[in-house]
């Protein structure tokens, strides 16, 4: 990092997700396999060993019908900012938090495979490559080539399209400026969301849309008991979708087994 | 010094010991880190020239504006276009990975032209008097879809088949209230960008018995008994009683009474799951009707073009008297059952298909012909339900097919002898001359009257993604509306009510669903049905369980999703081709376990 | 006559078994060895299809991304500290009856350490870049720590289990050998003192492993500065349940070889060290228990209660750890009259052997089972044949290297002297041969 890098105001980029207009569509977690080189998994694949960096939950008030409400939780990394659990756990410091934006980027060449990361995740957000990756023929050609694809044994989650934070700085260089212009840096998800529910944007710029979100009184994040600090803010005039910040309850749920 | 073993021993350790002082081994060391980075079979990215290319989405009526980012001139991503007036910069999920359809390991790659080019011909000349040539156009609307009526008006007893398309517009600006039976508003109804852009102007009532994603968002959902939208209609309207309504929809009489009240003062619309449904008439009543509905424009056509065969549905056509039927099966779209089809064909017809799935009519054709995919072929994309006012707008292609296809347009063409042009070319000059109207360009969304633009610039700025528009003009009353009478649901005995889900429609889904359907359940994949769980446990069927759909018109392997929002008595499919042969226009259906 | 191959290798098997010892025939170990032979090369096969295929072939998941493998070598590690643990007993605390089954708890603590890091390196999804641990090593990690002290002491038991193959009444005429062995004992103490501190800590680590994951608040618990009390606590019941280990195998041993090998003192040594500390630990851990359900785990926003309404993971599962597995088997193994029955003696061992499993179990299977996010659902995993194989090649190694250390080496000092004292008193009885 140069003298003039560090002189910068730091950056701590981070999300505001409006549930009450996400419509689940789930244009996000399309977008993010399209820019990260994400390839669909084998038919072996289901749930539970998906690469999806950003996925959307369908949640519900666990009424009844017709009392029943669902609503939709793109849920991403969260960025933790502090005590962030994954960096602590990395046996090769293949994570590290960037002081510069924030965001926790994952090594995928350091990585060694063996998860001790995602068990320390509250938030599930970090996805393990138990196949090679593998295109149907001729897809290769749609391959962004601004993102390395990722063999099988490594752990990988989403970093805020790092790889256009980069573009958006070559192009400041490039025009002798010294801060990026906004609209240059737009992870893919939050450019794809149709209803506008997604919004990023510099948590410390206190003009910014993102942490002026951030601060309305029906705005929240998961588990902020636990102390990490995450960097995306969710918000609802729903009461019932609000508690879903909170630790799992058991009682009253119609399935308790997975 | 003297050259002993010696010396020279103590030469190469002092050496190795100074080596090691230096970076040089510790940066080997790292390096052997790249061996073990990517190994062969992992595919690397092609590197080349960036360059924005756009054009429009020919995945669903919608039409939505893209920008490809193109390296090399392979699309590589593709996302909308921010400022535009239509689309407002919104792509869907399917829209998002359309690059990727050419690809597909599913793809139709080959088919039999020449034998199919020969059988149609024979079959021409040796049917006897009365049977048809038809061709069934599953995208009605297209400039290409005049080239079919144009051709079967050149054929003799030609005959052109579509679908019902609704002869209004919904100008969703216009509306306060929104009453929707079970329209997937927020879920793949009109342009979703549109919509979503006129969200913040008008309060959504959803009518339908499962919590969709659009009765989810809505700000009021109504979930009424299966079967019973005509007596809530009917209480909206004022010909029956709110408690009336009640008692048959299970919906309260507050509920009821409030949304009659919203629309009733102030701008209305009523919108349902099928444009043609006969709900469409309470629209008449509420006033909507020059104001929130409005007479579907069409941009201009050449004079000669109007010459054309007729539109007749496939309910309309004799029976037994379809010879040769081509399909046009080439764009998602609206999907005839098959058991609608197969009585008007006749002994020994010829059925062609040209489509780039197995899973629609290439089941029950006799020739498969693979037709071009999005971003392969060049559209056109008429106005879709909420498009008010007239629109042309060019689906430039964004490649190559890679695989041989066929034409349709051009082979329907062929057979019927008319002669080789360009109809879109055609289409777009006769729009220009009618000097009306206004040409958006794409990248700065800067939009120019057509009469101050070349005919040559007009066809150049429309085929690099620019749209024509002519929007001026008070917005007329639709003229007679007809709607298909919605009979009885046959098959009483049957226990489950069907309900398609939204946003799925036929075609070739992206290989990348697999991230929304298997990878994270959050949308129902084409085999899937949802059951509520109380139908769920009486049929013995478990979360995720194999079991068979049957119908009246037979069965289907599916898997099974319990979800809480389906009540009961009510089985909720993916919509698509296998389903839709299965279940026609809302039937009733038997889920059990396999 | 000259000997025909079949009689020269059974004239070369003797030449190989110390002097004075009774093994069975060459024919008969062989039957023995035989079917864990062909364990290890269908184990072998299954981790083979898990390095060549990737690990697909297990039945881990995103959600459970630790299974089998983690909780078998978090067991097979805490079994194993038998090895530091007597040695440590033995030549810092000077408990010389304990010289009885040194040698057989090297060998064990061996096999424990070097099949589960075999194990792990098919369990990471990169096996070729275990060197950047060593290379990048995360100071906060606590898994940096284990893998270092592993490697270590791993390298520790190597050099302890020389001596014992060194002192082999074949090898032992090599002359050169037999120097290095002598020279090699010299250290013994300085290598017993070496083991124990690196056992310590990774002992410690493994615990700390589950102790720090501040998002898992079933496993984070408060501790003293950087370590969590599972540090404590893990380390405290690995040495308790060492001795019990090493006492279970050797009966073990006894009764498949059908010899007497040590005395019975050694084991009612063994019995109450394990106890007392058995004992120790069980009080820790109900401190640490009430301390977590009362303080640290509400502070997280995590209500105890909840855990445990989770089926089959209930309240049943916290009793069995702490009183069933821990308690019981410590107030039999510290109750003289109770100790000295055999019978009760391998019960509690086995008991408490149990115990440190299911605490094991708890941390690795029902940590990931639980549910943190409140739209998650409870996770049941269920390993597939490939990581059941894998591990069984494991077990089939430790049984095949114990074999061959039992049969050639002098893994129980006692047992000549035994054999001669139970031939002096039963001179009218022919002397039985033992199987092996």
């Amino acid at each position: 990092m140069t003298a003039q890098n560090q002189n910068r105001r730091a950056k701590r980029y981070g999300m505001s997700i409006d549930i009450d207009k996400c419509n689940g569509c789930g244009a996000c977690m399309m977008a993010c396999a399209v820019e990260n080189n994400i390839p669909p998994l084998p038919e072996a694949a289901n749930d539970r060993r998906g690469v999806t960096w950003i996925r959307v939950y369908k949640v519900d008030n666990h009424r009844p019908y017709p009392e029943r409400r669902i609503a939709f939780v793109p849920v991403l990394c969260q960025q933790c900012g502090h005590d962030t659990p994954c960096v602590h756990v990395c046996p090769q410091q293949a994570v590290e938090v960037d002081p510069a934006t924030g965001i926790v980027g994952q090594m995928p060449e350091r990585c060694l495979g063996c998860r001790y990361c995602m068990v320390a995740c509250p938030y599930h957000a970090r996805y393990f490559n138990w196949w090679d990756p593998k295109w149907p023929a001729g897809m290769e050609k749609t391959l962004n080539p601004d993102v390395a694809p990722r063999m099988r044994g490594v752990v990988e989650k989403c970093n805020f399209c790092h790889g256009r934070w980069h573009a958006a700085q070559q192009k400041a260089a490039a025009a002798g400026k010294s801060e990026i212009d906004p609209a240059d840096y737009v992870p893919a998800c939050v450019e794809a969301c149709p209803t506008g529910a997604l919004r990023f944007g510099d948590l410390n710029d206190s003009s910014s849309q993102v942490a002026q979100d951030a601060e309305r009184p029906e705005s929240f994040r998961l588990l902020e008991k636990l102390g990490t600090e995450p960097k995306i803010h969710y918000r609802s005039q729903r009461g019932w979708v609000r508690e879903i910040a909170n630790a799992p309850r058991p009682e009253g749920k119609d399935e308790a087994r997975g | 010094m003297t050259t002993t073993r010696r010396n020279l021993l103590k030469f190469v350790g002092g050496g190795a010991a100074g080596a090691l002082l230096t970076p040089a081994p510790w940066r080997l060391i790292t390096d052997t880190a790249l061996w073990s980075e990517n190994w062969p079979g992992i595919p690397r990215p092609a590197r080349g020239e960036i360059r924005a290319r756009f054009t429009h989405c020919t995945l669903c009526p919608a039409g939505c504006a893209v920008r490809a980012r193109c390296v090399n001139g392979q699309p590589v991503s593709l996302t909308g276009v921010k400022p535009h007036p239509i689309s407002h910069g919104a792509l869907c999920p399917w829209g998002i990975a359309g690059h990727h359809l050419p690809y597909h390991p599913a793809r139709v790659r080959q088919g039999p032209v020449k034998e199919a080019l020969a059988a149609v011909a024979r079959a021409m000349d040796q049917r006897s008097a009365g049977e048809r040539v038809a061709v069934l156009d599953l995208r009605p609307g297209r400039t290409v879809s005049w080239t079919y009526r144009r051709a079967m008006a050149a054929i003799e007893n030609g005959l052109y088949l579509a679908p019902r398309q609704p002869a209004y517009s919904i100008d969703l600006a216009a509306a306060e209230t929104v009453v929707s039976f079970g329209a997937p508003l927020f879920d793949g109804w009109g342009t979703p960008g549109n919509v979503f852009a006129a969200r913040g102007n008008f309060r959504l009532v959803q009518i339908e018995p499962v919590e969709s994603r659009t009765a989810a968002l809505a700000d009021m959902w109504l979930p009424i008994r299966p079967g019973t939208e005509t007596a809530m209609a009917a209480a909206l309207g004022g010909e029956t009683t709110i408690a009336e309504a009640a008692r048959l929809t299970g919906v309260g009489e507050e509920a009821i009474g409030a949304v009659k009240e919203a629309a009733e003062n102030g701008p209305a619309v009523v919108l349902a799951a099928d444009p043609s449904s006969p709900l469409m008439s309470l629209n008449a009543k509420l006033r909507a009707l020059g104001r929130t509905v409005v007479a579907r424009r069409e941009a201009p056509l050449p004079e000669a073009w109007k010459k054309a065969a007729p539109v007749t549905e496939m309910a309309a056509a004799p029976d037994g008297a379809i010879r040769v039927l081509l399909i046009d099966e080439s764009l998602p779209g609206g999907y005839v059952p098959w058991q609608e089809i197969e009585p008007k064909l006749a002994a020994n017809a010829v059925v062609v298909v040209f489509t780039s799935t197995t899973e629609g009519y290439a089941r029950h054709a006799r020739y498969v012909l693979p037709s071009p995919v999005y971003p392969e072929a060049a559209e056109d994309i008429g106005p879709a339900i909420d498009t008010v006012g007239e629109v042309f707008r060019i689906a430039a292609p964004l490649l190559a097919p890679v695989v041989p296809v066929v034409n349709p347009g051009e082979f329907v063409a062929r057979i019927a002898g008319l002669p080789q042009s360009d109809p879109l070319r055609e289409r777009a000059d006769a729009i220009h001359q009618a000097g009306r109207g206004a040409l958006l360009g794409y990248a700065d969304g800067k939009s120019t009257p057509a009469k101050e633009v070349t005919a040559d610039n007009f066809w150049k700025t429309l085929n690099q993604g620019g749209c024509w528009m002519d929007d001026t003009g008070k917005k007329a009353a639709p003229g007679k509306l007809e709607f298909i009478a919605a009979g009885e649901p046959p098959h009483d005995e049957l226990p489950l009510m069907v309900v398609a889900a939204g946003g799925r429609r036929g075609g070739l889904a992206p290989p990348l669903m697999s991230k929304l359907e298997r990878e994270s359940n959050l949308r129902m994949a084409a085999n899937r049905v949802a059951l509520s769980p109380a139908d769920a446990r009486s049929n013995g069927i478990e979360n995720g369980g194999r079991c068979l759909l049957e119908t009246a018109c037979g069965r289907l392997s599916v898997v099974a999703t319990i979800d809480a929002g389906v009540p009961a008595g009510v089985v909720e499919v993916a919509a698509g081709p296998r389903i839709a042969d299965l279940c026609g226009a809302s039937p009733r259906a038997r889920v059990v376990r396999a | 006559m000259l000997p025909g191959p079949k009689e020269r290798m059974r004239l070369v098997d003797k030449e190989f078994i110390a002097r004075g010892l009774r093994r069975s025939s060459t024919g008969r170990f062989l039957l023995w060895i035989l079917p864990w032979a062909a364990l290890l090369v269908f184990g072998l096969y299954a981790a083979a299809l898990c390095l060549v295929k990737g690990l697909n072939q297990t039945n881990m998941d995103n959600r459970f991304a630790f299974g089998l493998w983690i909780f078998l070598d978090l067991t097979v590690i805490a079994l194993g500290a038998g090895a530091f643990f007597t040695g440590f007993l033995l030549y810092i605390l000077k408990i010389d009856e304990l010289r009885a089954v040194i040698n057989s708890a090297v060998v064990i603590g061996l096999v424990c350490y070097s099949g589960a890091v075999a194990v792990l390196a098919v369990d990471v999804g990169q096996p070729l870049r275990a060197w950047f641990t060593f290379w990048y090593p995360n100071v906060h990690s606590m898994l940096t720590e284990v893998t270092f002290c592993i490697t270590c002491y791993l390298t520790v038991l190597f050099i302890e289990y020389l001596p014992i193959v060194l002192r082999n009444r074949k090898l032992r005429e090599v002359p050169s050998f037999l120097v290095f062995e002598h020279e090699l004992h010299k250290l013994i103490y300085v290598l017993a003192g070496v083991g124990t501190f690196l056992s310590f800590f990774h002992q410690g680590s493994l615990g700390g492993l589950y102790g720090v994951l501040r998002g898992r608040p079933f496993a984070f618990r408060e501790g003293l500065a950087v370590w969590p009390s599972t540090f404590f606590l893990f380390i405290l019941s690995a040495a308790a349940v060492g001795p019990s280990f090493i006492l279970l195998t050797t009966w073990l041993v006894e009764k498949l070889a059908r010899k007497q090998l040590v005395r019975p003192a050694v084991f009612r040594r063994l019995a109450r060290i394990s106890g007392l500390l058995l004992a120790v630990y069980v009080l820790a851990k109900a401190v640490d228990t009430l301390v977590w359900i009362n303080r640290t785990s509400p502070e997280t926003g995590f209500q105890a209660w909840q855990y445990y309404s989770w089926k089959p993971f209930g309240t049943w599962i916290l009793f069995a750890e702490i009183v069933l597995f821990g308690l019981l088997p410590a107030l039999v193994m510290l109750t003289p009259r109770l100790r000295a029955h055999t019978g009760w003696l391998v019960t509690a061992a086995a008991m408490a052997c149990c115990g440190v499993a299911l605490n094991r179990f708890v941390m690795t299977v029902q940590t990931l089972a639980l549910p943190t996010l409140s739209f998650d659902p409870f996770l049941s995993y269920i390993p597939s044949w490939q990581e059941v194989g894998t591990f069984l090649a494991v077990v089939a190694y430790g049984v095949l290297v114990y074999s061959f250390s039992f049969r050639y080496f002098n893994l129980f000092p006692e047992e000549r002297e035994l054999r001669l004292e139970a031939a002096a008193q039963q001179e009218e009885e022919p002397a039985l041969a033992g199987r092996y």
